[in-house]
């Protein structure tokens, strides 16, 4: 049933009663147990709760109350949002115990439309990553190759999502970790504007960039999805009361007439020839259906991956100075680690540099000490004001750009998924990879990635969609009229094959 | 301007900063990682920026205000649920005054 059924299809036969939310329920569990030994998407699964939720959601039906847009709809959580009494680690062993005692503010939408969260998915340590290698629970494995990455930092949530395991689930995307995850999977993902969703229980990472986002098995669930996530909270300030527009109605609008910019920076050195073919290959049928695709010029593209890992990394460093073992997550005692003296035992400090030594891995401690470094006196001027203001170039490269067209259309990713370990030893190259995700996050503009044709391996392409901020109507409008005529639309990894005929 | 020789001596310098005690050996690793990722973000000093404002935020201008209004919040139970370490009622840290 979920191979076949996307986020829409679920919640029409479980309001019709076609389905009930508990046999939906029921079979994503199934499909988890069945396949995530292999995937190691998620690091905790609802189980006995989700049935539970689907069953009074189906008591509910009975009585004849209105269900939600989401009605019975299974989704998966990427383990940085807080979910109340379900374990949220963000993929640190400094939070391997951590239990929230409330949900974030997505996750209380999500329960109001009636949706059933099937668990919690694995991501790189404090979404810190391009792969999920940095997790501290192991990796999360692609469908398509489980010898590959799903990407990162939302890897489980996209990989759960491509092996049909949810129909939907949400991410976080700071610098790409949900369209990169997206790109790599054959999924759909989308990072809104930034203050369109509220950040309400989503642990922090870069206050500035950070945004919580939909996956789906296609553009309209996506949609539907972003629609009940997205408006104002007055828990996060940085949330704007700004109308939301109908998402779903934007899907199969059409695009005659829209404007599309295609950068020449994004077609550069380190571009495989494949990707590069595949996304072309969409600009010419977006054309075909009555877009106008014209060359734009973002000049500053080059120095966004500095700029964002000298932002990110300070604004990293003052969120996680909260992980001190005092009043959540782990603590070490230096008293009880060999060699240490008495003094030592009841020094604060000792207690919060051994807490972080061992709760932290080396991702996080490497960003940690160059955020720390970037702000410390003497070089704060010359490094993270610096950035602020190429930041500010990379923005007005998007508002001219923005002048002439509707959206910028590029490739998500340079490369289809690397195999595990292959950027591991590396840093700065895994920072490469995010080279076409990172300057809309910097202009905190909406973007999302969408499946083009794959790769002669078979491996899934993502087409890159941007758009002025608070326009997520119209990057869903050519998204999905690019899906409508994508060769990717009827492609599943091995383990999500259709059970049923296209035609049906 | 000068730019700083990321050595030993700076690694530990920030991480004391950032609290976090790290080994030798880590020490070593990070002075030369944080070397070669701040080298390589030194390549923004090829851009002119004296006449260009710094973005420290995107489209707060458009924020909402609210009344500054006590509202409920956590329980002191569930606040103190998920810490290490609990004393009367608080969370319990090493004595850091004799």
């Amino acid at each position: 049933m979920l191979e076949d059924l996307g986020v829409t299809q679920i919640a029409a036969k479980v309001h019709d009663g076609e389905l009930s939310a508990e046999q939906v329920a029921a079979e994503a569990l199934g499909r988890i147990a069945a396949f995530d030994g292999d995937l190691h998407a998620f690091l905790h699964v609802a189980g006995a709760g989700a049935l539970e939720q689907a069953r009074e959601i189906d008591r509910r039906r009975s009585r004849g109350d209105k269900l939600g847009i989401l009605a019975g709809v299974p989704v998966a959580i990427k383990d940085a949002i807080c979910t109340r009494s379900l374990p949220t680690t963000a993929g640190s062993k400094i939070l391997a115990r951590y239990v929230p005692p409330y949900d974030a503010t997505v996750i209380e939408r999500l329960r109001a439309a009636d949706a059933v969260i099937v668990g919690k998915t694995n991501m790189d340590e404090f979404a810190m990553g391009s792969s999920t290698e940095n997790s501290a629970f192991g990796p999360a494995k692609n469908p398509w190759d489980t010898t590959r990455t799903p990407g990162g930092s939302s890897g489980g949530s996209a990989a759960a999502v491509a092996a049909r395991m949810a129909p939907c689930s949400l991410g976080s995307d700071t610098g790409g970790s949900i369209r990169q995850p997206a790109s790599l999977t054959g999924t759909v993902g989308i990072k809104p504007t930034y203050g369109r969703v509220s950040r309400f229980g989503l642990i922090a990472f870069a206050s500035s960039l950070d945004q919580i986002g939909p996956f789906a098995t296609d553009v309209r669930g996506a949609a539907r999805v972003l629609s009940v996530i997205a408006g104002h909270d007055p828990r996060d300030s940085t949330s704007l009361a700004i109308p939301t527009g109908d998402f779903e109605a934007a899907c199969g609008r059409s695009v005659r007439g829209v404007r599309v910019g295609v950068p020449d920076e994004y077609f550069a050195e380190g571009l495989d020839a494949e990707v590069s073919e595949s996304v072309r290959a969409a600009l010419r049928e977006l054309e075909a259906e009555g877009c106008t695709v014209t060359p734009v010029q973002l000049p500053h593209t080059s120095f966004a991956v500095a700029t964002y890992y000298v932002l990110a990394t300070a604004e990293a460093s003052s969120n996680l100075a909260r992980f001190d073992g005092v009043r959540y997550g782990l603590r070490v005692d230096p008293a009880n680690l060999p060699g240490s003296s008495r003094a030592e035992a009841r020094d604060l400090r000792a207690m919060y540099g051994a807490t972080r030594d061992a709760g932290f891995g080396d991702e996080v401690k490497r960003r940690i000490l160059l955020g720390t470094f970037a702000l410390s006196a003497g070089y704060y001027d010359a490094y993270y004001l610096k950035a602020q203001k190429v930041r500010t170039l990379v923005r007005r490269d998007f508002d001219r750009a923005f002048d002439q067209v509707d959206v910028i259309c590029s490739p998500a990713s340079p490369t289809t998924a690397f195999r595990l370990g292959e950027k591991v030893d590396d840093p700065l190259s895994m920072y490469l990879n995010d080279v076409y995700t990172l300057p809309a996050s910097l202009a905190g503009i909406p973007a999302m990635s969408l499946p083009c044709a794959p790769t002669r391996a078979g491996l899934p392409v993502g087409l890159h969609v941007m758009a002025r901020p608070f326009e997520e109507t119209t990057m869903l409008a050519v998204a999905a009229a690019w899906e409508a005529r994508s060769p990717a639309r009827s492609l599943r990894p091995p383990m999500a094959q259709p059970t049923t005929s296209p035609a049906d | 301007m000068t730019r700083p020789r990321i050595d030993r001596e700076l690694v530990l310098h920030v991480a004391k900063l950032a609290s976090l005690s790290l080994s030798e050996r880590e020490v070593d690793r990070f002075a030369a990682e944080l070397g070669r990722i701040v080298a390589y973000v030194e390549h923004l000093d090829a851009l002119d920026t004296r006449d260009v404002p710094a973005t420290a935020h995107v489209q707060l201008d458009q924020a909402a205000w609210r009344e500054d209004e006590v509202r409920p919040g956590l329980s002191r139970e569930e606040a103190l649920s998920q810490a290490p370490r609990v004393e009367a009622d608080g969370f319990a840290v090493p004595a850091f005054v004799e």
